[in-house]
């Protein structure tokens, strides 16, 4: 009779170390992880997410597979509402991008900001450029001002929503330099480089990803760039501050997050894997192939970063004239 | 002599629209109709809106004035089999959390292999089986596509 | 010529065994996705990204492009066997396709559509190779204000769509451009008809409504009477499992509108297949003998939009690999995964790549080849899917709608969206409401408001740009003419009428 009391008590204790053994070792992913993205196939978020699972993948930094998710609509609100129902969730994270701390700003629909999940790291900083027509009478960004200056109002620039990078840039511009001109929202980039392509706009801010190969045919030219320092692609282009406008560089910015009410040790594991990403020598070539900063912050900097952005962009947006309503 | 749905119909789904109109309208009326950089959001809404009250509001009337044309009564027996197959289809999507795809396709299809069709109840069962084993094999196993999944995990 | 040169070297590149392949496993697979409603190229694509790097750039490129118009193919199939359109540039298929299959004519609408797409595609690779740098000046030249115009000719041609009730067509149009409008506006960041909901601040998704209003709203309208439900009929004799000569002959022009118009509507960035199908249709329709008959089977009406969705694939490769610009969601994928593989596509992208630009072109002809030599023989096996029992087939197109919503977003939300627009189908079925132009003012509806809009913002809020550019005057002018059609055709009914009252 005491003979199985006993194994029963051997196997619970080693069971037991086993148990705290994995504790000890701390979390790691057993399952496929999801990585959820607001746009559909082909979008920025999704483009990333995918270089970014192929490089883990063959820098060995997750025991398992990193799976891209399409969660499109509502400009991150639906793929934002889809992390936050994910409460606990491990094996979920999510790339957010700028368009997830401003959508909440300005849409009363959209009730899931960055603080009500789980911030991680921020990745990247996505610098853009300020480009006309190869064939345009401006050669320096004083000239294209200049010329709003002279004909307020009739200048036109192509760009995407009201309330994307390039209308901010735009605001920022306008106040700091007093002149005006007019914004033309595209819904596609093709649509945007075709119409500044055709003479339709006179400017536009584009990525220096998409403007490189224009530039290259001679079809496009870039005043300034829209950066902290000099990009290696652009080393004689000013930028904004050299070129003698002193307004804050906006980036978009790109980073991780995940679902809310996951533990510390997630959340440390996570910002791990995101911290050796930026140091592996694949990474340094995606960044410098694709002309972005490299941002990497922790999720405590994140945090900070956030505050900051959402209370400036409050200002550039009430400035718009868009209705703000958190 | 035609049943009077049509008739009934037009009259009933010109007062939809033309109160669906009147809403349009409305909804415009509080955007902006011109900014300084031109047509605002509020400026299609309010034409369509107001197109579509005058349209709605010509069906209405002519309508009206046809109320001499005599008609049969109107068979309910077909619109009500119909309406009670958009029940159970949708009583199967608001099943599909709880109960995962497969169990409300099922489902789904028994009801309308044995009610909608009346064949014996072995062969609903049959049919509403290997229907939904069939989705699932080709859509979850074959193409890796998820289904919504229910709490018995499939 | 450098052309000849650049083909035979393509074709070099195509006709090597292992490009062969990744060719046919493309189209096999592009087949499938379209027949599959809801599940599309760039999702497709998409997956297979990672797939793609144990290859070379030129077997994925010719892999990823059979997929792409591989799908325009088999989106015709469930269109006309199901009235399920497979891809939303199916949708005009329909609409005289499913009637061909309930005339039992649906081996001949299959056979059409393949040889239409055959056609047609081919002719839209031929125009991507030979006049691709033109052509792409001629797209940078449209902008605005010809988009306006273009669109503006789209909605005009519901009146060649209405029917019987012009009354009800206008009105069903209406309702399709507020569904198109809901959302949140590019312009201003207003959210629009979204109800506090935030599913619906990027719109309603046009899968969900073609697939709610035709299929749906078909398998409701058939419960009716269930017993004498009119089964589509399998198609009995040789005449009626492929297209006679005599349907051959009719669509001859169809088959050259189909080409034309999908082509030249390709190459424009962010017009898509279905404005292509839309816009050849109705130009088919109006130039034909027999227009009344369009909507009741036709071949023509078959053979249009097929068509035209195909060679759409060759027109909007042209700012893809000669601008770099993408003009839709699946060129947008093929452009990041160019840029994955290492490329820069741009203007300068074929003249430094010219193998891989030959080898693609080359393929596209052979793949266009393998899928008529696949889909016509398959004819005769699909068209036996009707035999079915509708007790089964019913369920099914039920399962397979709901299936293909749900893949689009994974949204139970839009699971009850499709749910009302099933309702929403049966009722105009059954209250006489065409829903040919609900569709057409959802698909013009938002790019329409968009054009006006940005010309307004060009001009400086001055109507004349629309009428000042040449191209855009040129299509309004067109379309003010289609609209006056039928007041002349009751004008001449009344003079005629008047005439006869006073010689008697």
């Amino acid at each position: 009779m005491r003979m199985p009391l006993r194994l029963v008590a051997v196997v619970a204790f080693i069971g037991l170390c086993t148990t705290s053994l994995a504790w000890a070792q701390g979390f790691k992913p057993t399952r496929p992880v999801e990585a959820v993205v607001h746009t559909g196939p082909g979008g920025g978020s999704d483009v990333l997410a995918r270089a970014v699972a192929i490089m883990i993948e063959k820098e060995n930094l997750l025991p398992v597979r990193m799976q891209v998710v399409n969660k499109p609509g509502g400009g991150g609100a639906v793929a934002a509402a889809y992390l936050a129902e994910k409460k606990g969730d491990q094996n979920t994270i999510g790339f957010f991008t700028g368009v997830w701390l401003t959508n909440p700003l300005m849409s009363a629909e959209a009730k899931i900001s960055l603080r009500d999940l789980t911030p991680i790291a921020r990745l990247v900083l996505e610098p853009a450029v300020i480009a006309v027509k190869a064939d345009a009478p401006y050669k320096t960004l004083a000239d294209f001002i200049d010329a709003a200056k002279k004909n307020p109002g009739q200048l036109k620039q192509s760009g995407g929503s009201i309330t994307s990078r390039d209308n901010v840039v735009r605001q920022l511009l306008q106040k700091n330099t007093g002149t005006r001109w007019a914004f033309i929202s595209f819904p596609g980039g093709g649509e945007r480089i075709a119409a500044l392509l055709g003479g339709h706009v006179n400017m536009m801010v584009i990525e220096p990803a998409e403007a490189g190969e224009h530039i290259r045919a001679g079809n496009m030219r870039v005043l300034a760039q829209i950066s902290e320092g000099r990009l290696p692609g652009f080393p004689n282009v000013p930028t904004l501050k050299e070129a003698g406008i002193d307004v804050p560089a906006v980036p978009q910015v790109r980073g991780v997050v995940a679902p809310p009410g996951i533990p510390k040790e997630n959340v440390q594991y996570w910002e791990n894997v995101f911290r050796r990403l930026t140091q592996t020598a694949s990474w340094k070539k995606y960044i410098a192939d694709n002309q972005l900063e490299d941002g990497f912050q922790t999720s405590a900097e994140l945090v900070k970063f956030y505050d900051e952005f959402t209370d400036r962009m409050r200002g550039i947006l009430k400035d718009a004239g868009i209705k703000i309503v958190r | 002599m035609q049943d009077r749905t049509r008739n009934l119909g037009d009259l009933w789904s010109g007062l939809v629209l033309a109160a669906l109109a009147i809403y349009i309208i409305a909804q415009a009326l509080q955007w902006d109709y011109l900014t300084p950089e031109g047509p605002g959001p509020g400026f299609f809404p309010l034409w369509y809106g107001m197109a579509m009250l005058a349209l709605s509001a010509a069906l209405v009337v002519s309508e009206l004035r046809r109320r001499s044309a005599r008609g049969t009564a109107i068979n309910w027996t077909p619109l009500g089999r119909a309406l009670s197959t958009w029940l159970a289809l949708a009583a199967s999507v608001a099943l599909l959390k709880p109960l995962g795809f497969v169990i409300s396709f099922a489902l789904l299809t028994y009801f309308i292999v044995a009610v909608m069709y009346r064949r014996p109840l072995k062969t609903a069962a049959l049919v509403a089986a290997a229907s939904s084993g069939g989705f699932f094999l080709v859509f979850q196993l074959a193409l890796g596509v998820s289904l919504p999944v229910g709490f018995l995990g499939f | 010529m450098e052309v000849i040169t650049g083909l035979s070297d393509g074709l070099a590149i195509a006709l090597q065994p292992a490009n062969l392949f990744w060719c046919f496993v493309g189209v096999v697979l592009g087949t499938l996705v379209g027949i599959m409603p809801g599940l599309g190229p760039p999702a497709t694509i998409a997956m297979l990204l990672p797939l793609t790097f144990a290859m070379s750039p030129a077997s994925a490129m010719i892999m990823l492009a059979g997929i792409y118009y591989g799908a325009k193919y088999g989106g015709s199939t469930t269109s006309i066997l199901l009235n399920v359109p497979g891809e939303s540039a199916s949708v005009v298929t329909c609409l005289d396709g499913y009637q061909m299959a309930r005339k039992g004519r649906a081996g001949a609408a299959l056979g059409i559509a393949a040889i239409a797409s055959f056609v047609a595609g081919t002719v839209g690779v031929l125009g991507l190779m030979l006049v691709a740098p033109p052509l792409a000046k001629f797209a940078l030249a449209f902008s605005s204000p010809e988009y306006f115009a273009l669109m503006a000719l789209g909605l005009a041609m519901v009146v060649l769509l209405a029917g019987s009730s012009m009354l009800k067509a206008l009105l069903a149009t209406l309702v399709g451009l507020w569904i198109a409008g809901v959302g949140t506006d590019l312009f201003s960041a207003t959210s629009r008809f979204t109800f506090g909901r935030m599913e619906l601040l990027s719109g309603i998704d046009f899968v969900v409504v073609a697939i709610g209003i035709f299929a749906l709203g078909e398998v409701l309208a058939n419960m009716e009477a269930p017993e004498q439900a009119q089964m589509v009929p399998v198609p009995k004799g040789l005449r009626n499992l492929l297209p006679t000569l005599q349907d051959l002959k009719d669509c001859r022009f169809a088959f050259v509108n189909g080409s034309v118009i999908g082509f030249l509507v390709g190459v424009l960035p962010g017009a898509g297949s279905t404005i292509a199908s839309f816009l050849s249709y109705g130009v088919e329709k109006a130039v034909s003998r027999r227009r009344e008959e369009f909507g009741t089977g036709v071949p023509e009406g078959v053979a249009a939009p097929e068509g035209a969705n195909n060679s759409e694939t060759g027109g909007a490769l042209v700012p893809l690999l000669t601008l770099g610009i993408p003009g839709s969601g699946t060129t947008a994928i093929l452009l990041a995964a160019l840029v994955l593989w290492g490329f820069k596509p741009g203007p300068l992208f074929i003249p430094e790549n010219p193998a891989l630009f030959w080898g693609l072109v080359a393929s596209m002809y052979i793949g266009n080849v393998m899928l008529l030599v696949l889909n016509l023989p398959l004819v005769p096996v699909f068209a036996q899917v009707l035999r079915l029992p509708a007790y089964v087939l019913f369920p099914l197109i039920l399962g397979v709608s709901m299936v293909g919503v749900y893949t689009v977003s994974g949204s139970l939300f839009d699971l009850g969206l499709l749910l009302g627009f099933g309702l929403l189908g049966y009722l105009m079925r059954k209250l006489d409401y065409p829903s040919a132009p609900l569709i057409l003012g959802l698909v013009l509806g938002g790019a329409m408001e968009r054009a006006l809009r940005q010309s307004l913002m060009m001009s400086e809020g001055s109507l004349t740009i629309l009428v000042a550019r040449p191209m855009s005057a040129v299509m309004l002018l067109l379309a003010v003419l289609i609209l006056l059609v039928p007041l002349f055709g009751k004008f001449n009914t009344w003079r005629l009428r008047a005439l006869e009252q006073k010689g008697g």
